[in-house]
């Protein structure tokens, strides 16, 4: 804020931003006078606490509920979830008209009816009381009329410069919504000369510019996972978080599982863990730089039928395997390599026949593809230059991700942010708009295929906004015009009468707009793959999985989700080989300072097993500056290293920082086959299906001298599928956000005491440079006998007749006994009133689960109150029960089944015959209802391990 | 017993009743020549107290922040509170093994040492008790273990061993009290008979129940001290076998044993010949007892010590057998964890200080070497406290997943709470030992009188 420097002390600075006190101070004051502004005030604070009303939405009484809310029931509606553009669709559950938790949205195309965590956490970043709470002017409060004011002046020619060069520049992340991109255009139609750059911190330009390159205009390339039988994934994030990874990988693990179909088979090559890698039969691990050279050989021998010649001794049977299914055989590259290299893969694909099939090609869902003349670099050249007078800056935040952004932005004399928060680019900019959130005003958005979503709102803005539309239509001097009617405008013709509209808000899907297909054929000749040059050591930097690109750093349940692989939460330590890590004498958490070229930054290091040797990853999106009183400073900001030259080096400090982890041990490689996790390969699974259940040492004891009573008609029961299970933690954040689960914060991480419901442990087997990662989630297993409930003192932990294993929160004494007891350790303590020292506001959580107090054992319940809203419902329409838990309904994969075991049709009780099926731990004798798939790899025989 | 203890007398020779009644009332009265209360014991006290208020500090936080602040955590739910509990109820078994077991067994040297041996388990079993309410999430509901009637018609669950345990520690402390207190009747009789001013008489004449020494009194004094022998003689075996039951009676990793309640017994008996000699040996000369507690005292003291310590030293090479005869993966992981890994010098700092120092108590020469017998018994507390750690923390800390395999470092706190039990454990016994008499009168004058 260098507008605000030289305040304090200078009073005149003061009274120029503050009118109203010049005329206060104009006056004596005396005693009588100050008491009358003192109760004034008093009476004001009062007042101000009222909703003002506006002038289209009237008071209305809460005498009699609005029409539609029923006290105790739900409300859902549906919408969408938009990140870097794309839309996944959701639908948002309300209790008593507000918010509390989101699920995905089973018709729409990018959802399936699943989430992804960022969904999940949507509720968290919804409620967030770090939210801007009014427009800011040079970092002081503003008045909105000020805003509509100064959003006109962007129109107004400033003194000589000439209307065709207006110098107004918006920039944007990727735009599918077709309202704000038909305002933005009426903007730009009003002012020739304007630009608008589209730009995101995690792009897929690459991505774009390849299949441009590939197919001579932009196109977007989707895979069909149904349709492959073999694929090879190169340093991919297709199940990760490509566009559209949730159908990706419901796709996916579709044909994973021997018993319910013929599976297909995935390669994986990359420098890095990721969850393509671990979901892969193989994973092989090179250097990026490697990567791109298998690209190149893949190509030189599928484009020209040849053998591979050279690379991996493993190349050659991955080319043959795919080669062997024509039609049916995909490779994927991720986005941070060449557009060369995508867009020779993009031809390797047509080559292998799989168009129409295995993948296919499609307009791509963007309002209008960037060009590339208004790249990020473009508009900072400009702004350098003094050729930009006006910058709109809507829901982007470059000045913390693009240093040389930050440099620039003060050049610019009339810069608007809309931001959600007084984030770094807020403060920088002269204006800062708050944001509506995506569930407070009207919308639209498109899905990676183009179809598209409207966004209705979900509640009264908390803390006052402007959406993009909103905004772009002030600056046009047309402020009147509501969203509404924008949204509204763009979908006449397609939606023309009121039905249709209504129809397609209530599904949560516009009819009819998938992208159509592209008949493009691909370039004949392509530019060769340019080989990466290879450095001793290189650095990669990567989207947080969880924060992204920093957007989510002041979202508590995405800081403390552990990460998949690393299992770190609440920071970002930079990942080392183990390889690395032995040479230079580096353990998890000793400080490292990482320089590339001049610029040096200081971080813990985590040893990431399976990571390419001579390669360490940092992840973006931490050390935030303002993100807010959660996510400020936590973690190292890594951006400064991204657009810096010069060799990587890294050289410990000699200081240790501890890294919160909520794996409490140093990582285990096991050397033989654990009982824990089972697996095997497809061809011993054909030999005998049931061979993962006689892997068990011992025999189960048989429960003699306890009857096991069956109870209740109804037995609920969960059958987890291992061979799904991609270790994504969607299920992690929904049973967080469904069971109002407490974060405990940095500190008590570091102290063991994360509060999950559910986790997903993540098990080593085989090498530490390659090893074999398995995921397993882990929840409570309900035991039929349950060793918690014998050693409970008092009885706060029984069984119901239906074989859940209740927790009665207010009878716990907190003996602790039951989670010693407990063979998998899923109970969780209150060591402190967690709950209430979390900073969301008391409203944003599910009202049909109790908030636990201090002192008091918790744990995972299979979520019983939904149980009991599909108890009432099924009495009340007499069908059977539907429940579907939290983490089931998140789950893009269907890992998780969920039923009445008593039920012989239930999927629940088929998949629970499934050979694979097996318990954990069985020799405690605690006949857990929730039971586990083994994992089955169908390994090529030709490759040697 | 054979050999030259046999013949060494457990009473110094031309002791008589009269001598020994006025050197102890001295002792308790202080009304002779030299009536200050001496400066070790102030000294002691003034020690003791800094400690015990550290610990109603460390209480006071507990109560208003919550468990939280010590190091526990999600996989070592249990840390140094259960382990202090269970340290501190095996230190209160010394009193009640010399005091009713020897009793019952007629052995004649128990009568100088019973009353400050069951001085020593009333204020260990205080010190033990606290704990169980301390460790709980919500302590102010810690009578919902109690089956008592209520409107919402609960009940205490009987098949937890905590149920078993919060009774066996309540019938344990209220017998141990009553027992004590039942002993010290004649004696205060005896006090309240010579105590010179009238606040000494009216307090002790008050604690004595009217006790006037008829034949009638005595009669049932005798009787029921008796049946009181009796009945505390099997209690101390119990509570102990319960406490090894909390732990025994759970499916936790090198938990499941069904050694555990012999084990902990042994371990019991260990340490609570251990208070009793750390105590016994400063006492026999701060208060001028060697007339009555004698080296055949601490000879035969010295000998229980040891033969208590290879019974434990059976049971742990029992508890390493059992592992690894037993087919539980688990378990074996986490003994050679125990033994090899984070916390192996718990795991020899027990063996070396419970095991191997007390053989030197094989030589007599080494029991009647005071200092040495001292710091050996010093080290069995040391080694008691560290046999507790290594069960509770490192079964807890290594279960049967290793995803969820954790570690425990104890907080200020925790220890502020250990040492503030240690200043209410001495605060009390120095109380007693100042107002109390220290040696049973009326038993060693029935000794002396004896049928000699």
């Amino acid at each position: 804020m260098p507008s605000l420097e030289g305040l304090p002390g200078d009073e005149r600075d003061w009274v120029r931003r503050f009118p109203h006190l010049e005329q206060a101070l104009a006056h004596p004051l005396d005693r009588r006078r100050t008491l009358k502004l003192l109760a004034l005030a008093l009476a004001g604070g009062g007042l101000a606490g009222c909703d003002p009303g506006t002038p289209d939405r009237g008071f209305v009484s809460a005498v009699r509920a609005a029409p539609g809310v029923i006290p105790g029931v739900p409300n859902i509606y549906a919408s969408a979830h938009v990140r870097d553009g794309y839309a996944h669709g959701i639908l948002v559950t309300h209790q008593m008209g507000r918010p509390t938790k989101v699920e995905g949205n089973p018709g729409h195309p990018a959802s399936l009816g699943a989430t992804d965590i960022f969904a999940q956490a949507a509720i968290q970043d919804f409620y967030d009381p770090d939210r801007a709470s009014g427009p800011l002017h040079d970092g002081m409060p503003a008045a909105w009329q000020e805003v509509t004011t100064a959003l006109q002046a962007v129109r107004a020619p400033v003194g000589s410069v000439p209307q065709a060069a207006s110098g107004l520049r918006i920039l944007t992340g990727t735009v599918t919504s077709p309202t704000l991109g038909a305002a933005i255009d009426a903007l730009l139609a009003a002012h020739p000369g304007a630009v608008w750059h589209q730009w995101d911190a995690i792009g897929r330009d690459a991505a774009r510019q390849g299949a441009a390159l590939a197919y001579g205009r932009p196109a977007m390339v989707i895979p069909d996972l149904r349709q492959v039988d073999v694929a090879l994934a190169v340093d991919s994030d297709l199940l990760d978080s490509a566009p559209g990874h949730l159908r990706h990988a419901r796709a996916f693990a579709g044909r994973r599982n021997p018993v319910q179909g013929p599976m297909n088979r995935l390669y994986a090559v990359e420098p890095t863990p990721s969850l393509t890698g671990v979901a892969a039969d193989h994973r092989f691990v090179a250097a990026p730089a490697v990567c791109d050279e298998i690209v190149g050989r893949l190509g030189a021998a599928i484009l020209h039928n040849a053998a591979p010649s050279g690379g991996p001794d493993w190349l050659g049977a991955v080319v043959a395997d795919l080669r062997a299914h024509p039609g049916r055989a995909l490779i994927h590259l991720g986005p941070d390599h060449g557009a060369d290299a995508h867009a020779s893969v993009h031809a390797m694909n047509e080559a292998l026949g799989g168009r129409g099939g295995a993948f296919d090609v499609f307009e791509p869902p963007d309002y209008r593809p960037a060009q590339p003349t208004s790249t990020l670099s473009a508009l900072m050249d400009d702004m350098e230059n003094g050729r930009v007078r006006a910058l709109l800056i809507l829901d982007v935040n470059p000045v913390y991700q693009v240093p040389r952004f930050a440099a620039a932005l003060p050049r610019v004399p009339l810069s608007v942010a809309l931001a959600d928060r007084p984030h770094e680019t807020a403060q920088a900019a002269r204006w800062h708009v708050p944001l509506a959130h995506g569930f407070e005003d009207w919308g639209d958005a498109r899905a990676d295929d183009g179809t598209a979503t409207i966004l209705q709102p979900q509640a009264m803005p908390l803390y006052g906004g402007m959406s993009a539309v909103t905004v772009l239509r002030a600056c046009a001097g047309d402020a009147a015009r509501s969203a509404r009617e924008q949204v509204r405008q763009t979908w006449r013709e397609r939606l023309a009468s009121e039905a249709d509209w209504r129809a397609a808000l209530a599904a949560g899907v516009v009819p009819g707009t998938a992208a159509p297909r592209l008949d493009a054929a691909i370039a004949t000749v392509l530019p060769p793959v340019s080989p990466a040059g290879s450095a001793a050591l290189t650095l990669l930097l990567r989207p947080d999985p969880h924060l992204w690109d920093g957007r989510e750093a002041n979202n508590p349940w995405l800081q403390e989700l552990p990460r998949p692989l690393s299992k770190t939460v609440w920071g970002n330590p930079l990942l080392i080989p183990p390889e690395l890590a032995r040479s230079q004498g580096l353990r998890n958490g000793d400080e490292v300072a990482l320089s590339v070229g001049a610029h040096r930054v200081a971080l813990p290091v985590w040893v990431q097993l399976g990571q390419a040797s001579g390669c360490v990853v940092g992840l973006l999106g931490s050390g935030r500056r303002h993100a807010g009183a959660t996510g400020d400073g936590v973690g190292t900001d890594l951006y400064p290293l991204r657009d810096a030259a010069g060799p990587v080096r890294i050289v410990a400090t000699g200081r240790t920082v501890a890294v919160a982890c909520t794996e409490h041990h140093a990582t285990l490689v096991a050397d033989a086959p654990s009982d824990i996790v089972r697996h095997g390969t497809l061809a011993r699974f054909r030999q005998d299906a049931g061979f993962l259940g006689k892997m068990q040492d011992h025999p189960v004891p048989a429960a003699a001298l306890y009857r096991r009573d069956p109870g209740a008609p109804v037995a609920w029961g969960m059958s987890i599928d291992l061979n799904a299970c991609i270790g994504c933690n969607a299920c992690m954040t929904a049973c967080q956000a469904e069971n109002n689960v407490p974060v405990v914060g940095r500190d008590e991480v570091l102290r063991q005491r994360e509060m999950h419901w559910l986790r997903i442990d993540r098990i080593y087997e085989g090498t530490q440079s390659a090893p074999d990662t398995f995921f397993q989630p882990m929840l409570c297993m309900h035991c039929e006998q349950a060793p918690c409930e014998t050693v409970c003192p008092v009885g706060a932990t029984t069984h119901d007749s239906e074989g859940l294993n209740v927790m009665v929160y207010n009878r716990c004494v907190g003996t602790k006994f039951c989670s010693n007891n407990c063979p998998y350790k899923v109970r969780r303590f209150n060591y402190f009133a967690f709950a209430e020292q979390e900073r969301r506001p008391p409203i944003s959580r599910n009202p049909d689960v109790s908030v636990r107090a201090r002192g008091v054992m918790e744990k995972c319940t299979f979520c019983v109150q939904r149980i009991a809203q599909a108890r009432i419902a099924a009495d009340r329409d007499g069908v059977a029960e539907q429940v579907v838990t939290a983490c089931q309904a998140a789950c893009p994969t269907q890992a998780i089944t969920f039923g009445d075991i008593n039920d012989p049709d239930a999927a629940v009780s088929h998949r629970k015959a499934s050979p694979l099926t097996y318990v954990v731990l069985p020799e405690q004798g605690t006949h857990p209802r929730v039971t586990y798939e083994g994992r089955i790899r169908n390994r090529n025989p030709a490759i040697e391990l | 017993m054979s050999g030259p203890a046999a013949v060494a007398p457990v009473v110094a020779p031309g002791e008589t009743a009269q001598s020994l009644t006025e050197r102890i009332c001295a002792v308790t009265l202080r009304e002779g020549a030299r009536p200050w209360t001496p400066l070790w014991w102030w000294a002691a006290l003034a020690v003791s107290l800094g400690l015990l208020g550290m610990g109603v500090i460390a209480v006071g936080w507990l109560f208003y922040a919550g468990l939280g602040i010590w190091g526990i955590d999600w996989p070592v739910v249990w840390g140094l509170d259960i382990l202090n509990y269970v340290w501190w109820i095996a230190i209160a078994s010394g009193g009640t093994f010399i005091s009713a077991l020897f009793f019952l067994l007629g052995v004649e040297w128990r009568t100088a040492l019973n009353r400050l041996a069951e001085s020593l388990t009333l204020c260990a079993a205080l010190c033990a008790a606290i704990f169980p309410i301390l460790h709980l999430g919500r302590p102010w509901f810690f009578y919902w273990l109690f089956p008592y009637p209520n409107t919402m018609g609960l009940w205490a669950q009987f098949r937890s061993p905590l149920v078993w345990d919060f009774f066996a520690i309540l019938t344990y402390v209220l017998a141990s009290i009553l027992f004590w207190y039942f002993g010290l009747l004649p004696d205060l009789a005896t006090l309240r008979d010579r105590a010179q001013g009238q606040g000494r008489r009216v307090f002790y004449g008050v604690l004595a129940l009217g006790f006037r020494g008829s034949g009638r009194q005595w009669r049932h004094y005798r009787a029921v001290y008796a049946v009181m022998a009796a009945l505390m003689a099997p209690l101390v075996v119990s509570v102990h076998s319960i406490v090894g039951m909390d732990f025994a009676g759970s499916a936790a990793t090198g938990w499941h044993s069904t050694q555990f309640p012999p084990f902990f017994v042994f371990g019991a008996a260990l340490s609570g010949f251990a208070v009793v000699l750390l105590a016994i040996l400063p006492l026999r000369s701060l208060l001028g007892l060697h007339a009555y507690v004698t080296e055949r005292h601490i000879d035969v003291l010295g000998r229980l010590f040891l033969t208590s310590s290879l019974c434990v030293g059976y049971a742990y090479v029992m508890d390493a057998f059992a592992t690894f005869y037993g087919p539980d993966e688990a378990d074996r992981t986490m003994f050679l964890m125990r033994v090899f890994g984070l916390y192996a010098p718990v795991y020899w700092g027990t063996i070396v200080l419970n095991i191997v120092f007390p053989q030197l108590l094989w030589w007599r020469s080494v029991r009647l070497t005071q200092p040495l017998v001292w710091l050996i018994g010093l080290g069995v507390l040391v080694g008691m406290w560290l046999e507790r750690f290594q069960i509770i923390v490192t079964s807890l800390a290594r279960t049967q997943l290793p995803s969820t395999w954790g570690q425990y470092t104890p907080t200020l706190w925790e220890w502020s709470l250990l040492f503030g039990t240690i200043g209410l454990f001495l605060t009390a016994f120095l109380l007693i030992v100042r107002l109390m008499p220290v040696v049973a009168m009326a038993e060693m004058r029935a000794m002396l009188r004896g049928p000699a």
